[in-house]
């Protein structure tokens, strides 16, 4: 007999489902329905319901007309690649030093790289615009300032510029994290397995090859993930080191404004965008993962 | 075998100043500022990294009155503890009930939730807020709900992991003693999953803390309560309109990360374990 009824089971669930319908599936299926109509936010151009306003693919065509859009679509995929590959690269490398420690020392350094991220994006981008307008700017690399670089001044006011600083910005914000799932990777690997390496004759590169890398696979997987799916869907940082001036725009900040840089708004085209970027998002998340689960070995 | 210690020596100094430079590297945006939150706007722009020559208190005090602090960590507060109350109870029971039923419809229940986490919230927040407009809830009681439903997917997906692996036993024993569903639910199968309760309050706490867009979309520049964020969002674009008030943006970034940076202090332990346990399921 089984005892769980399933009279009395499934009404438990129902909370949840309903939640769940009403926030997430029904609003993200309105979305992808009114991205087919010329919808204005509060009303249907052409009707009185988004059945009469129907325009097919205009919006979608419009989409990829759109300059900004097309810009903010090849700035986020730029930003994304860099910040990735930075973060993987800092967060690797610190949990490989921390791993060298003794386990007490190894958290409170743990312990002080993950405090950024706990702070939210806005907050953290207003101390940053500071940093690249006023220090780096005046005290570090200005004309006057230690060494003159100009490349390394007034960040938050150029296109290129303001990408690498959002990626500074980011990677101080993310290591931390990233470090804590790395570390993990690095504490279950048999020491067993390096030593018998050793013994071998293994050199230390040799065992980081064939031995620590391939054994860190998993968490390259939850890492990448987590770091693509975060750099694409970035939007509090965004707006609070530039707010999308000078071509800044990543996709996130260039839905939401869409419905500024018209009147009336274009909520129809603002909807198709969002359409694409999460086609774009459930993509690249997939072969990420289906890439990266490949190559995860078994023990 | 002098030689190899002399190296490993050497080795551990390297490992620890490039450890200690990155975490200075780490500290010193925190640094500047506590620093600057006690100056005014000139002795911020001419010395950016000096610290304060006296504490002067009076910025503090400006900028906690600027952005009502007190009424808006009392509102982020409250949002923050009731979807993090609903999202636990309602989540936990959901994802025990799809491992306990094993049907179709759980399975395929359980899919669908796990695969809605890649949806990003920019696909839908339209739609949701003309929904939510409809039914009267364009309000906080309304933003709570939607972070519940917005959570959901999360820690559904991370209490149903976890739940795989509690025997059934203890409940079959639960039964016999005559306990009702909900005695069994809450006093048998509560309990054991504390670790990933720990883990959706923390990861769901975060987010829902520190969001920004959300509030600004449901609450926006009303004349109501505010959140934090959303407060310190509209000082500076307000005060923002002629070059950047560093003398009212620090001491109120300040105020608004500070009750963050305590709880940090005390619950770190607890904090880095639960994120490390959401990240080996996730």
């Amino acid at each position: 007999m089984n005892m769980y009824n399933k009279k009395r089971m499934i009404p438990l669930a129902l909370p949840a489902l309903v939640l769940f319908l009403g926030v997430v599936v029904i609003p993200f299926a309105i979305g992808v329905v009114y991205s087919f109509t010329s919808w204005r936010g509060s009303y249907f151009a052409g009707g009185d319901h988004f059945w009469q306003s129907f325009v097919g693919i205009e919006n979608y065509i419009k989409a990829f007309h759109t300059k900004k859009f097309i810009d903010s679509l090849v700035y986020t995929v730029k930003f994304t690649v860099v910040a990735v590959l930075v973060i993987t690269f800092f967060s690797l490398f610190v949990s490989l030093l921390a791993s060298r420690l003794k386990r007490g020392i190894a958290s409170f350094y743990r312990t002080i790289f993950f405090l950024p991220n706990l702070l939210g994006g806005l907050a953290l981008g207003y101390i940053w615009q500071f940093i690249f307008e006023i220090v780096y700017s005046k005290i570090l690399f200005g004309p006057q300032g230690l060494i003159s670089l100009p490349a390394l001044c007034n960040m938050t006011q150029n296109n290129t510029k303001a990408l690498f600083a959002l990626v500074l910005l980011f990677t101080w914000q993310m290591v931390g994290y990233m470090m804590i799932i790395f570390t993990i990777g690095l504490n279950n690997i048999p020491s067993e397995m390096v030593e018998a390496a050793r013994i071998d004759g293994a050199s230390n590169g040799q065992v980081f090859l064939h031995i620590t890398l391939p054994m860190l696979m998993p968490s390259f997987t939850i890492v990448l993930f987590l770091t693509l799916s975060k750099c694409f869907m970035l939007l509090d940082q965004n707006i609070a080191l530039t707010d999308g001036n000078f071509g800044t725009r990543l996709l996130a900040t260039q839905i939401l404004r869409t419905t500024r840089d018209s009147a009336p708004p274009d909520y129809g085209l603002a909807q198709a965008q969002a359409v694409i970027f999460f086609i774009l998002i459930a993509v690249v998340a997939l072969i990420q993962v289906s890439i990266t689960t490949k190559r995860e070995v078994e023990i | 075998m002098i030689v190899q210690g002399q190296k490993r020596k050497d080795v551990w100094w390297v490992t620890h100043v490039l450890l200690g430079l990155l975490s200075i590297y780490t500290l010193v945006p925190l640094l500047l500022l506590f620093f600057n939150s006690f100056k005014s706007n000139n002795d911020i722009v001419t010395s950016p990294v000096a610290p304060p020559k006296v504490l002067d208190f009076s910025y503090l005090k400006n900028a906690i009155v600027q952005i009502h602090f007190f009424q808006a960590i009392g509102v982020t507060f409250i949002i923050t503890a009731c979807s993090l109350f609903l999202l636990v109870i309602i989540s936990s029971l959901a994802a025990w009930v799809m491992v306990r039923l094993k049907s179709r419809f759980s399975s395929i229940l359980y899919l669908s939730f796990a695969a809605a986490m890649l949806i990003p919230f920019q696909s839908l927040m339209y739609p949701l807020l003309n929904e939510f407009n409809f039914l009267g809830l364009k309000n906080i009681p309304g933003l709570i709900i939607m972070y519940c439903g917005f959570g959901m997917s999360m820690s559904v997906f991370l209490y149903h992991g976890f739940i795989k692996s509690v025997p059934q036993s203890l409940e079959e024993a639960a039964t016999i003693d005559g306990a009702n569903i909900f005695q069994m639910f809450f006093r048998v199968v509560f309990p054991l999953l504390k670790g990933t309760t720990v883990t959706v309050v923390i990861l769901n706490g975060m987010w829902i803390w520190n969001d920004y867009l959300l509030p600004f979309l449901v609450i926006g520049n009303s004349d109501g309560v505010k959140t934090l964020t959303l407060e310190l969002y509209f000082a500076k674009l307000i005060s923002g309109q002629y070059g950047n008030p560093w003398e009212l943006i620090f001491p109120a970034v300040l105020v608004t990360i500070l009750p963050i940076l305590i709880t940090y202090v005390f619950l770190q332990k607890y904090i880095i374990a639960g994120v490390a346990n959401g990240a080996v399921k996730g």
